[in-house]
Parts: C-alpha cells; sequence; structure tokens
C-alpha cells in the first residue's frame, strides 16, 4: 500500500478528533473513551506502518496540494521523523489510555472534553513539527504546541497551576517571539522559507550576509533553549510538569521538550548546515551549555522534596544528555542523543505514569512519607524502580545504553572531560533516586504492616505503565533494533 | 525485631526438609568424589558405571556436557528459580527451603557438569546482538574455580539458612535475592568478556543489597546506604575505565592487550587506577574497605557467610582478571621476564602489592581491638583479602614468574571461602542460641556446644595456617610469593616479608582470643541453659569442615588438577611453574618450623595483650576514614545541593526574562565575533 | 550623508528592533501581569513589523495582478500572508494569557507578580 498520503492522514485524524470532541456533548462514559482510543490506534497503526514504508525504501518530500516547494509546505518524511513519529503515538497512546480513569481525579467533569480536545490538538501539533521541512510551518505547529502545553497545564483549577501556566505561556512566547525573528532574519537574507531550500542558498549568503545569519542564529538558539529547557532558560519546567496533571506531565516532560530539540537538530544541521555552525563555534557551546544542564539539573533534583518537581529537574538533566549528544557534532554523537531521546521518553513517561498511580490512590507527594509503599502498590514502584535504574544506568536497561552510546560518541569527538560530566551526573542521580526506591521497600510503614498486596488501580492505569516499564527493558537489551534505525537516518540529517 | 524462632526446639522425627537435605549431602559428597575421581584418573571409569540399564543417565549426561549455552543455564538457572521459590514461599516455608537447597544441588551439578569441555579449553559461548554488544560467556580452568566455589558455598549456606532464618522476617524476600545474587555471581565469574561481567556485576551489587539491608532496623539501613552508594561509584568507575579501554582499543574481550596499550601514554595508568578503585570497592581493598565492617555485622548470617565468602572475591577476581588478560601481553610478542611489555604489569603489581599490604596489616590491626565478633570477622576479611590481593600485586608484578602469586591468590580465594563462611556459620549459630555478639560476654561454650566447638577451632586452625589444614598451602604459597618479589624485584619488599609475618601472627592472637573467650573458659550463668546444637547447622558446618581437612592433608591435589592447569592458559613461564609449582613440596621443614614461630609470636601478642588491655585501644577520631573523608564527601554534596536549592531556586524562578535577555546579549555578543 | 539614508532606509528594521527592545523592557521591570502581557504583544508586534518590512521593494506596485501592466516588479506578497497567520498567532496568546489573569486575579487577589510571589518565598519547595 502507497503510504505517501499517510503523514497527512495521521494528523487529519487527529485534527478531526480534536475537534468532534467537544461537539459530542454527551456523558463521559465508555464510548467515548472506546472512540478516542480507537482513534488513536488507528492513527498509531498507520504510523506504523508509514514507518515501515520509509524503513524499507527510503525518504520523501511531500508536498501540501503539490504547490511549488518555495510557495507551497513541504513535509520531509525520512527514516528518524517516521520512528519518531511511532515513538510519539506510542507513548501518548499509553499515556492518554492511563489518563482515562486518572483524569477524573483531577480536573472537573466538565473540562475533560476541553482536555481531551486539547490533547489531541497537541499531538497533531508534535507531528506536524516533525514532519515538517518548511520554517513558517514549524514556527505556526510550535505556537499550537505552546498553547496547547499551557492548556493542559492550567485545567486543573488550583492556583500554583494557572500561575506556572501563566508563566510557561509568557516565557514561551517570547521564545516563539526570538523564533520568529530569528526565521524573520533567515528570510531576510535568503529569500526562502523550506528548509532545503534554505541550505542550498546558505553558503552564498554567508559570504555577503554574515551578521544577519548569525544573528538570526542567536536570536533562534536561545528561543528554542526557552522552550526546549537548556539550563538557565529551563526557569518553567519545575513548576509547569510539578503542578499539571499527571498524563500532562509525562506528555510534557516525555515528548514535547523532545520535539524542540529535534527542531533544534534540525535547524542546525538541516538548515544552516555543519559547515557554517561548526565555523562559529555554536556546537561547542551547546556541549558547555549541556554539561551545566546535567550536572545542575541534578544537584537542583537533590534538593527537592516532591516527588514530581523531582523528577521535572531529572528531565533538565537528561535533556542536558540529549544536547550533548547533538552538540558534538559527529555522526555518532548525533545517533546517541537520539537515541537518548527515545529511552528518555519511555523512562520519564514510566517515572510520571508510576508517580501518579501513587498519588492516586494514596493522595502522597512528599518523598519523606513515602515509606513502605513499596507493599501497597508493589507494580507502580516497580514501575518506578526498573525505571529509576535505568536513569542511574543500571545495564540491562535503555539508560545504561545511551550512556554508553554517548560515552563512546565523547571520545570519538576528541573531548574526553564530558566523560567525567555523564559519570558524575550519573553518580548525583543515584543520590535521589536510590533514596526513594530504598524507602518504598525497606522502610516499614508507619500506617499498616508490610504485607506485599497488588496496586488498588484501575487496569488501564496499570497496563500502560508496565508496557513502558517492559519496553524501557526491551530496548536496553537489544537496542540494536532502534540504533540501527537511528545509525541509518543520521547521514541524511548531517548531510 | 521479634525473635520467634518457627522450628520446634526438639523434633522427634526429622521433618521433611532434614531428610531432603541429609539425602542431598550424601549425594553431593558423592559427586564430589566423583569429581575428584574424574579429574585424577580421567573419565575412563564413568562408562563401566554407566554400562548397561543406566546408559541412558551416561547418555543424559554427555548431552549435558555438551550443551553448548551450558553457561547461560547455570547462569539462569538461580535467576529464574529465585522469584519461583519466592512465590512458593507464600504457601511452604518448608517446600521453598528445599526447592531453594536442591535447585542450588542441580546449580552445582551443572557447574560440575561443565568440567569436561573446560578441560578442553573450549567452553564458550555468545549471545550476539544483546545490548548492543553481545553477551559472551566463557568459562577457562581460572572461572571454573570460583564458580565451584560459589557453588560449594551457597549449597552449605542454604543448608544452613533454613534455621537460621527462623529468627528473620521477610524470609521469602531474602531468598529471592539470595538466588539472584547466586545467578549475578556465576555469570560475572564466567563472563568472557568486560561488558557482560559489568551486566552481571551490576546485577550482584543491587540483589546483594537487598541482603545487606535485609533486617531494615537502623543500623542495617546505615550500612546498605554506604553498601550501595560505594558499590554505584566503584561501578561507576569500571564503566568509565570500560569506556576508555573500548575507545582506544576497539575491544573488551579478556585478550592480551599489553602490546596495544603501550603506546596509550597516560591514558592507561588512569586505565588501571578506574579499574582497581572499581574492583578494589567491592573487594574491600584499602582504603574503599569501609562499608565492609558495616555491612557484615547487620546482615543475617547467611548473607555475611556468603558475602565473606565470595562476594568480596569477586573483586578480586576482577582484578585478578584484568591483569591477567589486559595488561598482560600474549606468549608470542614477548621475550622473557624483562621485556618491556611488561610495564604497565609491573607498576599496577607494584601499588597492588603494597595496598594488599597495607590492607592486611590494618584489617588485623583493627580486628584485634574488636569484641563484636561479626565485626571481628569482617575485619578478618579485609586482612585475608589483603592476603589475596598481595598475591594478585606479585602475579602481575612479576609478570613472566608471577606463577607463584597466581596460584596462591586462587589457592588462597577457595581457602579463605571456605574458613570465612565457616567461622561466620559458627558464629550465626552461637548468636542463635544466645544471642550475644559480645565475645568477651560469652565463655565455656564448649559444654553446651560441643561439635560446634570442635567446626571453630578447625577453622581457626585453617585461617591461622596450621600445617594439616587449608590455610597453610595457601599461605606458605604467598609467603614465597612475597620472598620472590623481594629476589625478583624490588628491595623494598624485605620489609613486606616481615609484615607479612607478623599479620600471621596477629590473625593466631585474634583466633586464640575467640576461641578462648567463646568456647573455653567459665560459663556465664545465663548461657548455661541454652539450647545444643542443631541438626541441619551442624550438617552444613560440618560439611565445610571436612573441605577444609580434606584440602589440608591434601593440599598438592588442588594444585595439580585445577590451579597449575590455569596458570597455564595464561602467559606464565612454563619452565618457572614446572620449577616451583608443579609437585611442590608443601611440608617442607623451612615452612613448619616458620609456622611454629608465628603460633608462638601470636600467642605472646595475646598474653600481653590480655594483661595490658591492648585490646581496647580506641583509636583518634579523625584517623577513621569514613568520618574523616567519606561522610564529609557525602554529606557535603548532598547539603551543598539542597542549600544551593533552597538558596537559589526560588531567586532563578523569580528572574526568568532577566535570565533570557542576559542569555540572548550573550549570545549575540558571542556570535557576532565572527562577523 | 551616507550614514542618514542607510538609516532611512533601513528604519522599518530599525524601528522593529527598537520596538522589541521596549517590549523585553516592558516585560522586564514590570511585576504586573498585565502589563508583561502587553510587553509581550509589543514584542510581537515587532516581529510583524520586521517582517512585513522585508517584503516592501522601494517603487515596486501593490501585489495585484494587472495583465496590462505586464512584467513589472510586484511587493512580495508571501510575507504578509504568513504576518496574519503570525497576528492570529498573537491575538490567541494573548486571549488565553488575560482569561488565565483574570482567573490568578481570582484565586490570588491580586496581578501583581510581587503579591503573588511573596507569601511563596517563605515555603520554597515544601
Amino acid at each position: 500500500m502507497n503510504s505517501t498520503h499517510f503523514p497527512v492522514y495521521i494528523l487529519l485524524i487527529l485534527l478531526i478528533t480534536a475537534i468532534i470532541i467537544p461537539l459530542k456533548k454527551g456523558r463521559y462514559d465508555g464510548l467515548f473513551r472506546i472512540e478516542m482510543s480507537i482513534a488513536l490506534g488507528l492513527a498509531l497503526l498507520l504510523s506504523f506502518i508509514l514507518f515501515m514504508d520509509v524503513y524499507r525504501t527510503q525518504a520523501f518530500y511531500y508536498t501540501f496540494g503539490s504547490w511549488d516547494s518555495t510557495i507551497g509546505i513541504q513535509f520531509l518524511v525520512d527514516d528518524f521523523s517516521a520512528l519518531m513519529t511511532l515513538v510519539v503515538l506510542f507513548v501518548a497512546t499509553l499515556i492518554i489510555i492511563y489518563s482515562l480513569r486518572d483524569i477524573e481525579h483531577e480536573i472537573q467533569k466538565e473540562q475533560l472534553f476541553s482536555y481531551y480536545s486539547l490533547i489531541f490538538l497537541l499531538l497533531f501539533s508534535m507531528i506536524g513539527m516533525i514532519f515538517t521541512n518548511d520554517l513558517f510551518n514549524m514556527y505556526v505547529f510550535m505556537e499550537i504546541l505552546s498553547l496547547t502545553s499551557c492548556g493542559i497545564i492550567s485545567i486543573k483549577r488550583k492556583k500554583e497551576n494557572l500561575l506556572a501556566s501563566f508563566k510557561y505561556l509568557m516565557l514561551g512566547a517570547i521564545g516563539s517571539v526570538s523564533i520568529l525573528m530569528g526565521i524573520a532574519l533567515l528570510y531576510m537574507v535568503t529569500g526562502h522559507l523550506n528548509m532545503l531550500a534554505v541550505r542550498e542558498t546558505i553558503s552564498s549568503v554567508w559570504q555577503l550576509y554574515p551578521r544577519n545569519i548569525l544573528i538570526s542564529l542567536g536570536f533562534i538558539l536561545t528561543g528554542l533553549g526557552i522552550k526546549a529547557a537548556i539550563f538557565p532558560l529551563h526557569i518553567w519546567l519545575p513548576d509547569a510538569h510539578s503542578n499539571a496533571p499527571t498524563p500532562s506531565s509525562a506528555l510534557l516532560s516525555g515528548l514535547v521538550v523532545k520535539v524542540y530539540v529535534f527542531a533544534m537538530g534540525k535547524i542546525l544541521f538541516r538548515v544552516i548546515g555543519q559547515d557554517i555552525v561548526k565555523a562559529i563555534l555554536v556546537p561547542d557551546y551547546l556541549t558547555y551549555f549541556a554539561a551545566t544542564s546535567m550536572i545542575m539539573g541534578s544537584v537542583f533534583a537533590i534538593g527537592q522534596k516532591d516527588i514530581k518537581r523531582l523528577l521535572a529537574y531529572s528531565s533538565v538533566a537528561q535533556i542536558g544528555y540529549i544536547f550533548l549528544g547533538i552538540g558534538l557534532a559527529t555522526e555518532l554523537g548525533f545517533s546517541a542523543g537520539l537515541f537518548h531521546v527515545i529511552s528518555h521518553a519511555l523512562m520519564k513517561s514510566s517515572l510520571f505514569l508510576s508517580a501518579g498511580a501513587v498519588i492516586y490512590q494514596t493522595g502522597k507527594r512528599d518523598i519523606r512519607n513515602l515509606d513502605g509503599i513499596g507493599y501497597l502498590m508493589p507494580v507502580s514502584m516497580g514501575v518506578f524502580s526498573l525505571a529509576a535504574l535505568g536513569m542511574i544506568g543500571v545495564p540491562g536497561l535503555n539508560g545504561f545504553m545511551s550512556k554508553w552510546y554517548l560515552s563512546l560518541a565523547v571520545l570519538d569527538a576528541g573531548k574526553p572531560v564530558f566523560l567525567l560530566v555523564i559519570l558524575i551526573s550519573s553518580f548525583l542521580n543515584s543520590i535521589y533516586y536510590l533514596p526513594i526506591i530504598i524507602s518504598a521497600f525497606l522502610r516499614d510503614s508507619k500506617e499498616r504492616e508490610n504485607v506485599m498486596v497488588i496496586d488498588n488501580l484501575p487496569k488501564s492505569m496499570m497496563i500502560p505503565m508496565v508496557i513502558l516499564s517492559i519496553a524501557c527493558l526491551l530496548t536496553g537489551l537489544f537496542p540494536n533494533i532502534i540504533m540501527n534505525i537511528i545509525e541509518k537516518a543520521v547521514p541524511t540529517f548531517i548531510l | 525485631m521479634k525473635t520467634k524462632n518457627i522450628l520446634a526446639p526438639k523434633k522427634l522425627f526429622p521433618d521433611f526438609f532434614c531428610v531432603n537435605c541429609v539425602i542431598v549431602f550424601v549425594i553431593y559428597i558423592v559427586m564430589l568424589a566423583v569429581l575428584i575421581l574424574a579429574s585424577s584418573i580421567g573419565f575412563g571409569f564413568l562408562p563401566e558405571v554407566f554400562d548397561g540399564p543406566r546408559s541412558i543417565i551416561g547418555k543424559f549426561i554427555t548431552l549435558l556436557a555438551d550443551f553448548k549455552p551450558l553457561p547461560l543455564l547455570v547462569v539462569f538457572l538461580p535467576l529464574l528459580g529465585g522469584p519461583i521459590e519466592a512465590f512458593m514461599g507464600k504457601r511452604s516455608e518448608n517446600l521453598r527451603d528445599t526447592m531453594v537447597v536442591n535447585s542450588t544441588f542441580v546449580t552445582f551439578l551443572l557447574i560440575l557438569l561443565m568440567y569436561p569441555h573446560v578441560v578442553q579449553g573450549d567452553l564458550a559461548y555468545t549471545i550476539p546482538g544483546v545490548m548492543g554488544y553481545g553477551l559472551s560467556f566463557k568459562v577457562d580452568m581460572l572461572s571454573y574455580i570460583m564458580s565451584v566455589t560459589s557453588g560449594v558455598l551457597w549449597f552449605f549456606v542454604t543448608i544452613y539458612a533454613h534455621d537460621y532464618m527462623g529468627i528473620e522476617h521477610h524470609r521469602n524476600r531474602f531468598y529471592l535475592w539470595m538466588s539472584i545474587t547466586f545467578g549475578g555471581i556465576l555469570g560475572t565469574v564466567m563472563a568472557g568478556d568486560l561488558f557482560t561481567m559489568f551486566l552481571f556485576f551490576e546485577i550482584m551489587t543491587f540483589s546483594s543489597y537487598m541482603l545487606v539491608a535485609h533486617n531494615q532496623s537502623r543500623e542495617s539501613m546505615l550500612a546498605g546506604n554506604s553498601y550501595i552508594f560505594m558499590g554505584v561509584a566503584g561501578g561507576l568507575c569500571i564503566l568509565l575505565a570500560m569506556i576508555l579501554l573500548y575507545a582506544y582499543t576497539g575491544t573488551l574481550d579478556f585478550v592480551p592487550l599489553a602490546a596495544e596499550l603501550q603506546s596509550l601514554g597516560w591514558i592507561k595508568y588512569v586505565m588501571t587506577a578506574l579499574f582497581v578503585v572499581g574492583f578494589g570497592i567491592k573487594a574491600g581493598m584499602l582504603p574503599l574497605h569501609i562499608w565492609l565492617p558495616k555491612a557484615h555485622p547487620v546482615a543475617p548470617t547467611p548473607a555475611s557467610a556468603l558475602l565473606s565468602g565470595i562476594l568480596i572475591k569477586v573483586g578480586a577476581y576482577g582484578i585478578l582478571r584484568l591483569s591477567l588478560s589486559i595488561f598482560m601481553p600474549n606468549l608470542s610478542e614477548i621475550t622473557g621476564f624483562t621485556d618491556p611489555l611488561w610495564i604497565v604489569s609491573k607498576n599496577l603489581g607494584f601499588m597492588i602489592i603494597w595496598m594488599g599490604l597495607a590492607t592486611m596489616a590494618v584489617g588485623v590491626f583493627l580486628a584485634l581491638q574488636q569484641s563484636n565478633m561479626k565485626k571481628m570477622l569482617a575485619y578478618h576479611s579485609i586482612s585475608q583479602m589483603g592476603y589475596i590481593i598481595m598475591g594478585v600485586g606479585v602475579a602481575s608484578y612479576l609478570g613472566y614468574k608471577g606463577g607463584m602469586g597466581f596460584a596462591g591468590s586462587v589457592y588462597h580465594i577457595v581457602n579463605h571461602a571456605l574458613f570465612k563462611s565457616l567461622l561466620f556459620m559458627v558464629v550465626g549459630l552461637v548468636y542463635l542460641r544466645t544471642h550475644e555478639l559480645d565475645m568477651y560476654k560469652l565463655g565455656g561454650l564448649w559444654r553446651k556446644l560441643p561439635f560446634t566447638a570442635m567446626v571453630c577451632l578447625i577453622a581457626a586452625l585453617g585461617i591461622t595456617g596450621m600445617p594439616g589444614f587449608n590455610g597453610f598451602a595457601s599461605k606458605s604459597l604467598l609467603h614465597h610469593a612475597i620472598i620472590e618479589a623481594y629476589e625478583y624485584g624490588h628491595p623494598s619488599f624485605r620489609y613486606a616479608e616481615i609484615v607479612f609475618t607478623a599479620v600471621s601472627a596477629g590473625t593466631v592472637c585474634s583466633f586464640i582470643k575467640l576461641f578462648g573467650l567463646v568456647f573455653l573458659g567459665k560459663c556465664p550463668e545465663k548461657y548455661k541453659n541454652i539450647e545444643g546444637e542443631k541438626g541441619m547447622m551442624d550438617l552444613a558446618m560440618g560439611g565445610l569442615a571436612i573441605l577444609i581437612l580434606a584440602i589440608g592433608h591434601a593440599p598438592n591435589f588442588l594444585m595439580e588438577k585445577f590451579i597449575i592447569p590455569s596458570a597455564r592458559t595464561f602467559t606464565y613461564e612454563a619452565a618457572f611453574i614446572d620449577k616451583y609449582l608443579v609437585n611442590i613440596n608443601f611440608f617442607n621443614y623451612l615452612e613448619l618450623i616458620g609456622m611454629v614461630w608465628v603460633y608462638a609470636l601470636g600467642a605472646l601478642v595475646f598474653a600481653f595483650g590480655m594483661k595490658l588491655n591492648l585490646f581496647h585501644i580506641h583509636m583518634y577520631e579523625w584517623l577513621d576514614i569514613e568520618r574523616s573523608i567519606y561522610r564529609p564527601m557525602y554529606r557535603g554534596v548532598v547539603s551543598a545541593s539542597k542549600g544551593f536549592t533552597n538558596r537559589y531556586e526560588v531567586a532563578i524562578i523569580n528572574s526568568d526574562v532577566v535570565i533570557y535577555s542576559f542569555i540572548l546579549t550573550g549570545v549575540l555578543f558571542v556570535l557576532l565575533r565572527f562577523a | 550623508m551616507g550614514g542618514i539614508d542607510v538609516f532611512i532606509d533601513n528604519i522599518n528594521y530599525i524601528g522593529a528592533f527598537i520596538l522589541f527592545v521596549i517590549g523585553l523592557y516592558t516585560v522586564l521591570t514590570h511585576s504586573n501581569l498585565l502589563k508583561r502581557i502587553i510587553g509581550v504583544n509589543i514584542m510581537e508586534t515587532s516581529i510583524f513589523l520586521f517582517f512585513v518590512s522585508i517584503g516592501y521593494i522601494k517603487g515596486a506596485q501593490a501585489p495585484i495582478i494587472d495583465m496590462a501592466l505586464g512584467d513589472i516588479v510586484y511587493v512580495n506578497p508571501l510575507p504578509s500572508a504568513m504576518i496574519l497567520t503570525g497576528i492570529v498567532v498573537a491575538v490567541s496568546i494573548t486571549a488565553y494569557a488575560l482569561s488565565l489573569i483574570i482567573r490568578i486575579h481570582e484565586a490570588y487577589g491580586s496581578i501583581d507578580l510581587n503579591d503573588i510571589l511573596r507569601p511563596k518565598e517563605g515555603e520554597s519547595n515544601e
């Protein structure tokens, strides 16, 4: 089956579902859930077929409405975009299935329809951003993403959510403004908005108007830096991710931030091209910021007492890893960074979902109150422990493999200092993850006896968590499945 | 902590578990005898036994022995058996314990079955593609010795644990993690390259943590914390060294790499240091030993026995493996003892010998100060590990002529496993009966626990090196090794020999103290009516004692059949091995006189110590490494993070746009330099 | 008078930058949430000005094709089309932010950032 039009189909399914949901003013009941799951499942299936097709044949360009690329919008469907779409839809499906029960406890019934509508729009914009090959199109999808991600935070009507969402919105708006300024400057000198076209003309432009390109790059990097949460610009992340409802935190931390990182990679390497970028030493500065992120994220995480805030800061540190991979600007580094995108998406989602399950059943958020919870909720804490061990870097899990690939890439690029940074940050990770696991399983809870029972969770919450942690384990034991695809895709990226 | 004992004290009929254990024990002795015969006179006698109607058994055994993934099966049997046994434990404790003993026994049988192929030297199995690099198992004679030792040890400890665990909670969890640790250890020693070894090493660290922190008392949690954090740090050091090795040489297999390493400059010293630190944490080498004396007293006794018996040996095994493979040149590449390719090995060995000596001395000195029996045994473990580490050091220092050091350390690994776990079992039984761990408060227990007293004496004689018991052979080998280091190497090792003798004397003194204070003398009032021996625990202890005596009376057997063949697989000078190690006469005049001196010195120190009350010296607080270095380091990191967070987090969050403007101007400024 | 000429030719761009900085300054120095949003709005407006100015060609015809005039230079219509999208985005962000401000006012009783955050300083991350 020719899957040329599949990207559009996927987007259409998500968009139409998002629009139809508020029209169904019925009750939030089983039928509604089934319909949503069917829509998601269909999108997942289509993305899977698309991925297999692209993997077997080759990447292709898809122009909307067959307009010429200079005035039309073009999608580039290559190996890695297809893989990332698949991963995004896979994780998102699991998170949404989880949320079907969980969300009733967090937001009011009237808001549920709006919530799911926002989530589908979020997915729509994420996939659009992954596929797009046009700068302004990317900006539009970025704005939709920004608005919907603020929306799914503020939909919970608590005080802190509103403030956190406002801050995110404001900073996000400033970021988008910077990015648009950067795009404007690029358009000014190259006259194209299509990424490939810009790439073709940029080497000649660079001789004529270097200042424009430099200012544009500066604006774009800072703007994307805010959205992708590099260290000093990560400020909105702890409040936003910790106060949001659990499925939103999982989506935001696990997927949304990654898409921005991917966008930065695209802009740096596909639009501007690595010759210019390396000549102005941008990758080096990126690695310095990444190293700071890795250490400071963990340092701040050690001082946290709320479990979701701790996970949010841990995300900051992990995003530092990804930026280190991208900042090395070599093929190995890029593949390692992309591998970590996928493995962190899996791990962080399992962590957030299991933390959410604990909050769902017991209402406890403070890590000092989690004594003995492993006996009350062994499945959730088992998932948490597995993902946390992956973060620390225990072999057999995908976190270890991404650290391994990243370290080899660092040595290959000739910067052994970062090796130390990676390992120190792993040790710092263990300082704040291990006490949680230890107190969950090895401390006697003050309220009840330590007899193991199965969690009191609905099946729709337990199964996605377990599937995510099994995925962590599988990608840890057999990383080749993903690494082969990434290694095949990277040379086309770096061009 | 409730101390209810689930077993009634005096049973008229032995229960299912006891019957099972006795049967398995007898079969076990038979299998060991078979192994001894097989290694002595070859397999000639087997077809006769298995002819006729029992040829099916013969075929089955050959089928299993030729089974390619046999190492995988050996590793996964305990790993998978653990959860199954824990699940069974919910229904019946006896059933679970029986299953544990039997599965350990079956694993041991499978290990024995590997023997024919190990002798041929071709037992290797790889699973490509797992974890990107591929898992590989390779069992050569050295790995085989380690796996047989761990199999033996695990078998006896599981028999022992059944009775001891009556006083502990969460028994299912204990057996689960014990089995997983067993699988981890087998995987580590049977690994064919560094990657697989690291995988199982980490599994082993995390599962043994659960054993250490089992009690969940405050001291257990603190001990567990120091264990796991040091374990994780050690693992990260090994990982860093592995990455460096892979990036610079492109391989992680255990092949002689000294030629490639030679051109690397100072990186290779960084690598060796990281490896030694990483494995040294596990081995209890000074100054990384601090977790050991905290972990052993708080762990349940079977866990302490395993920890001291085999887990810390894995650390020494790691260092040994590395110095034998990666830092050793290929046989074809060297010209002899003075070939410059031995440089790395030499420097590595020099450092390790001195660290081993320091470990020995400090271990014994601190052991003499202890009154808690388990803590004393823990410090003795550190001290004996010092012996082994010193042997490993000599093996790499002397390079081509290092056969003696190699033999000594491997022999001592086996011996120490046996007598140290036996000692822990003795202490455990005493604790079970008297609930007292302070040796100064006990006394005269030989009346009530005669068998225990006898095996304790056997073990004590073993650890101090009495001729006729197993420690003698390994200690004399190590003694020869250190003398050789002096002869062929640096003259400073003359003092090393003095330290060696002094430490042996100290060991003698310490065990005179232990045996005398606990078993001899007058029995305090409250222990006059304790219950006597416990059947199954005595069975386990007796088995270990038999092995100690057997090895002690025929020390050459282990040498000929296992240690020398394994030494030949590495780059050691064959002529040297033939001259000094083959058919070595352990019971020669010089050694025996030397032992007499050591014992006399030990008794003298004991007499002096008791008179002058030298055994209760409280050291200066600042000498305690833990208090002066480790704890401040750890606390420093954590409190710095927390302080930093508290002060700056809110400020940073409130100044968001300011940061943005700064970064924007900064980025533009930096970039515009290129315009 | 080369300098003034350059200045006048590029006055759109310079004006856009000045507006950007004014907007940024507003966001930086005011603690009132409403003023901050207006600051962001000003920044967005500056971008629109910048973008539209890109398309302008001096002396060119408005971009409505007139066959009678033949082949002449038209002003680039593309930026204007894109900016329409941009304006929509800016409006929606502003609308959302304003509704958030209303809710924040309901919840906290004030829309001044100092008042909202001051009681939180004592708690930090507890």
